[in-house]
């Protein structure tokens, strides 16, 4: 809607067709540029047809209805729109025992379906202090509702989720990642809404790793452990209750995606030979920092043996098509490649040099490239990746054979992706307080 | 270790070698199989490694360890085991405030991580108002702990998920069908992470609220979020399958918080799953299966000719298992409408994606041994991904759910679906009445 | 809202379970020269060369001891290849102590 929005405030009428199940998402998307009355017409076509007799059939049932949004005057209203209503709620809103807060909550839209806990102002002031920042101290603004993004609401959300304060920064700082992505096709107001599912997938590095317990090892993307189950939940209700990202409303994804529940790993800096994904894009190694990407695959493999060359033709046979891509390997195997004489960009350059697909796929796929024109060839290779830069290599995971890849979108490389985390002022005495907030089995 | 423990009954003296970062997993298995004094002598050599001599020099060094292992006389408590867990923990195990019975319940490692409802007494009657079983009714013993899935039990970590009480049946269907044959337990604790995807048939899901359409994996729904997460608490509570000790997923895999989805029957052209699968349309059925990889891509065109390529050219060979196909309502009926039935669609995917010849080989499987036997990884001969065996005779499933997109999903790996049907108890129109408002509204800006 | 000091007493979500007897270990051997050892592998890929070198010791060491092997085709004979039931029996008849390799 933003397009027709710029065309009409350059004085020239615009009508804008849309799918019908999207209704609510343009409404949504056009009020919260300011212009509420902007005229569109709902389609049948399904989104990305590409069947012509459906498309003819869809517009030519609103062929009228076309003419008449561009001829039609203006109503008074859409001459002059009603202001927005100043949001003015009350600081507490809701009293209630927990399971009354929990539905309260969840009627109105604000949880993941899953327990929050209650953000009372004992609880938030805890959390508050993982921070120096103060609570109305305003980070930016964030899409879709352009919702003012306090340290408060940060830590509102955190609650929520069940973080522990010593997550504050890592939040914060992920949250900068959110305000300041690229805009247009690569950023967060594409991924963060899209019909392809895409979930934010946080790679953590960095001494913060080991103080907060960030687990790198033996099923980090599994639950079980508090830091990468809550830090990715919160910025996910930061998404939905700061940015105004609702299922089916905004955020379209049409089968959804289990990574958007949380997607949290850090690397296994200590035991891998390379240098981690922090130093890589720029970073001291005792630097902490929080790196951003949007994938809506999570797919596994065994390498054909545990040599270079089998590590990395099993990489190239079995890697899920998509823009941006995170390719998590154990440490032995991270140690396998290195005997071979192999670094981290030598890797992404195999991978990119290798993993070749014809052109005719090429055309067909959701790519933005000059070679998406013409009809492609069934017989006629191309690289898939065209920027080694488009592969992350993260090193994690327990011992164990597997492989996994993490596909899907991310930012345009040299944009916005990483944040450097930034420590309140007495950090040392926070780690201490929650340090030993681990799980441990009883053995049966 | 089971087969070590297998022959030990039988008299003979065993030794293990074990890679010894599974060293408590396989304690940990064999203490559950009643030999907590197994003999296992641990050793570098990581999983699935090739590499010939560094094998060769780490069985070097441990070698009089294993003939000790099989030489050295039999300690007492070799001879004669002692028990480690209490017989009889107390009914009621902790009182404390909110945050105090959270932390309390994920130090002891019986959450997932995220917040949990506290299980009081009046917590539990209230979800239990959900079945008409009795609380102490076993549904199932679960392995590898052979934990007692009693209705209590179930009731107890469904309320620490966040369930409503109307999820009941579906939990009580979810445990019998994981209870159902051993391949869902060693699913949940191998090295390749595979996640529990539940799949709900029949009017039970639009009864509670469970998404069929935009963003059903997504979480947002009580329903699909709590349903999941409850399973996923009793794979841990009841089976005794914990992060690095019995579950040794190398990464794990984000499915594991919670993945369930409702089919879109009403606007799919096709039978629905649980009829296909002999069950009738008036039951509500949860089927389980396990993933262990999942994707999206969209297709090259939204006819049948491009889903179906689609579907071909972006199947990756290494998806150990069952291989299901997620298609959108709209997909479903571009497909329906050129002809294509959901049997002619299997049958197209089966014949026509391949592998290069020597795939398999390379990864050091034999083929045709494995294609008969070999349930879990469905292996197949030559170049072909898919092959039916005796106990996978059904390689491709087609679930239909989601918004009206273009999107398609793969669900990749495990062994085949079991199906179980969810049997409600007589009070449930009165309990839907109750709950079915419990939705969300989202405030428009 | 309720104080955050509100008391909960909760159950145990850890399900109960039946103790299971405790089975003590087969007596050993008191030496290795003469016996037929049995070396079982199960279907992971490091299993059989592990085993391969374990030959190839117990050859060099103890030169009157026999090997005998058995290879799973899934995981686990006992649990998975009820069919094998019987020829794993006989096996393990035969043999006198039994050196297991995971591989994994």
């Amino acid at each position: 809607m933003y397009d027709a929005i710029s065309i009409e405030e350059r004085n020239k009428p615009t009508v804008s067709l849309v799918n019908e199940g999207f209704f609510n998402d343009a409404e949504s998307a056009s009020r919260s540029q300011g212009m509420p009355a902007l005229r569109y017409i709902t389609t049948k076509v399904p989104c990305e047809s590409s069947i012509i007799a459906d498309i003819e059939a869809g517009v030519d049932e609103v062929i009228d209805k076309i003419i008449t949004a561009l001829t039609k005057p203006l109503t008074a209203e859409e001459k002059v729109p009603k202001p927005k209503e100043t949001e003015k709620p009350q600081r507490i809103i809701f009293k209630g025992t927990l399971e009354e807060v929990n539905c309260f909550f969840y009627q109105r839209g604000w949880t993941d379906g899953l327990p929050i806990i209650p953000p009372t102002e004992e609880a938030v002031k805890e959390m508050m202090t993982g921070t120096d920042y103060p609570p109305d101290h305003l980070l930016g603004k964030l899409q879709s509702r352009n919702g003012k993004t306090t340290i408060e609401k940060i830590a509102i959300n955190a609650v929520m989720a069940g973080c522990l304060p010593t997550y504050m920064p890592v939040l914060i700082a992920g949250t900068i990642n959110l305000i300041e992505s690229e805009p247009g096709f690569s950023g967060y107001t594409t991924f963060g809404f899209s019909t392809g599912s895409w979930a934010p997938f946080w790679s953590i590095n960095g001494p913060i790793r080991n103080e907060i317990n960030v687990n790198n090892s033996s099923g980090a993307f599994s639950p079980g452990n508090i830091a990468n189950a809550t830090i990715g939940r919160a910025i996910g209700l930061i998404v939905k209750n700061i940015g105004g990202v609702r299922k089916g409303i905004e955020d379209m994804g049409t089968m959804g995606d289990p990574m958007k529940y949380t997607c949290v790993i850090s690397e296994n800096e200590e035991a891998s030979p390379w240098e981690p994904l922090h130093v890589e894009l720029g970073y001291k190694k005792e630097d902490s920092t929080i790196t951003l990407s949007f994938p809506n695959c999570y797919c596994q493999h065994i390498p054909y043996s545990a040599d270079a060359d089998g590590i990395l033709r099993s990489i190239v046979d079995n890697m899920p098509r998509g823009m941006r891509y995170n390719i998590v390997i154990t440490p032995t195997h991270a140690k396998n490649l290195f005997r071979e004489g192999y670094d981290k960009a030598k890797v992404k350059k195999y991978i990119a040099e290798h993993k070749l697909v014809t052109t005719a796929r090429m055309q067909a796929m959701l790519v933005t490239t000059a070679r998406q024109t013409g009809k492609g060839s069934e017989t006629e290779f191309v690289q898939l990746i065209e920027d080694p830069r488009f592969i992350r290599v993260i090193v994690g995971g327990g011992p164990g054979a597997f492989i996994a890849h993490l596909v899907g979108g991310g930012a345009t490389p040299g944009k916005k992706e990483i944040q450097k985390i930034e420590l309140p002022k007495n950090w040392a005495k926070l780690v201490a307080k929650y340090k030993n907030i681990v799980p441990n089995y009883a053995k049966y | 270790m089971y087969d070590a423990i297998y022959i030990e009954d039988k008299g003979k003296p065993t030794v293990t070698y074990i890679f010894e970062h599974f060293y408590n997993d396989s304690m940990s298995a064999a203490s559950s199989k009643g030999m907590p004094v197994i003999r296992v002598v641990p050793e570098a050599i990581v999983s699935e490694s090739t590499m010939r001599e560094y094998i060769a020099t780490e069985i070097t060094t441990v070698f009089d360890d294993i003939i000790s292992a099989v030489t050295r006389p039999l300690t007492a408590e070799e001879k004669s085991p002692q028990r480690h867990e209490p017989e009889n923990p107390p009914r009621l195990v902790f009182k404390g405030n909110l945050a105090e019975v959270n932390q309390f319940f994920y130090r002891r490692g019986w959450t997932d991580g995220l917040p949990v409802i506290p299980p009081t007494e009046e917590a539990v009657a209230e979800i239990l108002t959900g079945t008409d079983l009795p609380a102490d009714h076993l549904v199932a013993k679960i392995e590898p702990r052979l934990g007692k899935a009693t209705v209590e039990t179930i009731a107890v970590n469904a309320v620490m998920a966040g369930c409503l009480p109307t999820y009941m049946p579906l939990l009580i269907a979810g445990v019998q069908a994981f209870a159902a044959n051993p391949g869902p337990a060693m699913m949940a604790v191998s090295t390749g992470s595979w996640a529990p995807f539940w799949l709900v048939n029949g009017i039970v899901a639009a009864d509670i609220n469970l998404n069929c359409s935009y963003g059903a994996a997504s979480p947002g729904d009580i329903a699909n979020a709590t349903i999941g997460r409850a399973m996923g608490l009793i794979i841990k509570n009841v089976c005794g399958i914990r992060k690095k000790i019995e579950d040794m997923g190398v990464y794990g895999n984000p499915g594991k918080y919670s993945f369930v989805a409702a089919e879109n029957e009403a606007n799919s052209p096709w039978e629905p799953l649980h009829v296909e699968r002999g069950f009738s349309k008036d039951d509500s059925t949860i089927t389980l299966t396990f993933p262990q990889s999942f994707q999206q891509m969209l297709p090259f065109s939204t006819d049948a000719k491009g889903i179906l390529a689609t579907v071909v050219g972006s199947i990756v060979p290494a998806r150990f298992g069952l291989f299901t196909l997620v298609l959108t309502p709209n997909n479903a009926q571009s497909l329906a409408n050129e002809g294509w039935s959901k049997q002619a669609v299997k049958e197209y995917i089966i014949k026509n994606t391949r592998v290069h010849e020597d795939y398999y080989r390379r990864l050091g499987l034999d083929a045709p041994q494995a294609s008969e036997q070999n349930t879990f990884l469905a292996v197949s001969s030559g170049s072909e991904i898919f092959h039916p065996t005796k106990s996978g005779p059904d390689p491709v499933h087609i679930y239909v759910y989601g918004g009206f997109g273009s999107w398609m999903g793969f669900l990749q790996g495990g062994p085949s679906p079991i199906t179980k049907k969810v049997d409600l108890p007589k009070n449930w129109v009165q309990l839907v009445k109750k709950f079915k408002n419990i939705v969300p509204n989202y405030v428009r800006y | 809202m309720e104080q955050q000091s509100t008391a909960y007493e909760v159950l145990s979500p850890w399900a109960k379970a039946d103790p299971i007897s405790l089975h003590g270990l087969a007596p050993r051997l008191n030496k290795v020269d003469g016996k037929t050892i049995g070396l079982l592998c199960n279907n992971k890929r490091a299993a059989p060369l592990i085993l391969e070198i374990t030959e190839k010791l117990l050859k060099e060491r103890f030169p009157t001891a026999s090997i005998s092997r058995f290879k799973s085709q899934t995981f686990s004979v006992s649990a998975l290849e009820k069919e094998r039931e019987g020829e794993f029996n006989d096996w393990i008849n035969e043999v006198d102590a039994v050196i297991a390799a995971v591989g994994d």
